[in-house]
């Protein structure tokens, strides 16, 4: 018995290191912007991670803090700058090497919301008639597209940059994080800046599947 | 295309329900069909000024709602990413647009529309009452009392009644 207590034990504190907050987080400051708890109170300046693991694919995550882009034109919501389209905060971001990135990652994508529901939006893509009717929700019906950056048919950046840019987000984002925060975004977020829209399951998850098919060819 | 008519009619079949006339129930099939984003300026001709949209929502008439600073704050969070901090129509969000965001200091088009009419345009948004659908809908947003608060926000903004 005492045997396999002491087995159990070091499995675990070998495992330990991976789930354990890798000491850049501390070194690099990213808690002077970023929530890695929902418990943290500091003055959010950059978007919460405190549910990374549920919103982000870890292959951008990885790629992204080595060598960051813009993703919100106008900055962060909470951005002095915002209004007025002058981002004061985090641009350029602070930037990783691959190793640190790699353990950031890792534990990034251990951080889940207790109740996030997985398994909403199959991986099936729309056919084109849907597709084309999913583009019109969003261009028209909802208006994403006032305020978030999509592709037109000939594949040209276009739409509004108060919203984080949805070209590439399929790239970004998980399927079902988007679904959940067109459902219930104060779920993720206790004020954000974007409308809440009232939509059933078959309606977000179309929507979701159409954002996720935004893609620039490579 | 199919799906596209299949809108269009369900679309028609809102318009219905609103009780709006039949012109405008065209004018809104030209606006369904028209996106939002800044891709044909053919549209951008189109002045929305023309159209004659008398939706039937229900908003207390009488009854406004005071100004208070939550509303202020309300219109700087929200309203700003295109109305602009002023309200002059020139967010971040106004030079990627077909249609250009209202100027809500302009007296002289906001006289021409009713308490009503604006606090439908921000319930339903602009696609729901003939405007163009870039103005998105607030309504599940904000309950009904803050909705009048913007409304006479933007009365306080434009200096102006509905004659
Ligand atoms: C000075 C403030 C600041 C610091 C320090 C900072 N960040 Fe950020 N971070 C931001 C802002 C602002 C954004 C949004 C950038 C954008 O949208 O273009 C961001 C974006 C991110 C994103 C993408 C999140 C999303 O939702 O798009 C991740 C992941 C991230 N930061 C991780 C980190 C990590 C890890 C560190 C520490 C090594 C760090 N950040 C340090 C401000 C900061
Ligand atoms: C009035 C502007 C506005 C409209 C309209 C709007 N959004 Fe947003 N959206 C935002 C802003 C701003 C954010 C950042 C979070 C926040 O403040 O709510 C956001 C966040 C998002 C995110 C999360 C992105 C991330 O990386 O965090 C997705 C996905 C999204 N919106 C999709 C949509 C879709 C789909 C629609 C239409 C159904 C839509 N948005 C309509 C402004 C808008
Ligand atoms: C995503 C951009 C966007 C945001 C955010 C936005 N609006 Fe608008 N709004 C527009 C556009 C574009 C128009 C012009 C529509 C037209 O003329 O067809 C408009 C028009 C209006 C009108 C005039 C409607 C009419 O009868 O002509 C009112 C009132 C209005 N907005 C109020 C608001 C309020 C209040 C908010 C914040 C809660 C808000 N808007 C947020 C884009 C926006």
């Amino acid at each position: 018995m005492r045997v396999w207590i002491g087995v159990l034990l070091l499995i675990f504190t070998s495992v330990l290191p991976v789930w354990a907050e890798p000491e850049e987080i501390e070194r690099k400051g990213c808690r002077d912007c970023h929530r890695f708890s929902s418990k943290e109170t500091q003055a959010v300046r950059g978007p919460d991670l405190f549910y990374a693991g549920d919103k982000f694919r870890e292959n951008w995550l990885k790629e992204f803090l080595q060598s960051p882009t813009v993703i919100r034109k106008v900055g962060y919501i909470t951005d002095p700058g915002f209004p007025s389209g002058k981002p004061e905060v985090g641009q350029p971001h602070s930037v990783l090497t691959e190793e640190e990135s790699a353990r950031v990652s890792t534990f990034l994508m251990t951080l889940h919301l207790p109740d996030f529901e997985t398994g909403k939006v199959d991986d099936v893509p729309l056919s084109k008639g849907v597709r084309a009717q999913a583009k019109m929700l969003f261009e028209r019906n909802f208006g994403c597209i006032a305020c978030h950056e999509a592709l037109n048919l000939v594949g040209k950046v276009r739409g509004g940059v108060s919203g984080p840019t949805l070209v590439n987000s399929g790239l970004r984002l998980k399927s079902d994080w988007i679904f959940h925060w067109l459902k219930t975004p104060e779920k993720f977020l206790s004020k954000g800046r974007m409308p809440v829209f009232d939509m059933g399951d078959e309606t977000a998850i179309r929507i979701t599947k159409y954002v996720l098919s935004i893609r620039t060819k490579q | 295309m199919m799906n596209q008519l299949m809108i269009l009619r369900k679309v028609a079949g809102i318009a219905k329900g609103f009780r709006i006339l039949p012109e405008v129930t065209v004018l809104l099939v030209f606006v369904v069909l028209s996106g939002c984003g800044s891709e044909s300026p053919t549209q951008q001709a189109k002045s929305p000024e023309m159209v004659p949209a008398i939706p039937n929502v229900p908003a207390p008439a009488a009854d406004v709602s005071q100004v208070t600073e939550e509303t202020r704050q309300v219109y700087q969070w929200y309203c700003t990413q295109c109305h602009g901090e002023e309200g002059h129509g020139n967010g971040v969000n106004a030079p990627h647009l077909v249609v250009p965001p209202r100027d809500h200091t302009k007296a002289g088009y906001l006289e021409t529309r009713s308490d009503e009419q604006l606090f439908g345009a921000i319930k339903l948004g602009g696609l729901a009452v003939g405007r163009a659908p870039c103005m998105p809908a607030w309504g599940h947003t904000f309950d009904d009392k803050t909705i009048q608060s913007l409304v006479s926000y933007i009365r306080e903004l434009c200096d102006c009644q509905a004659l």
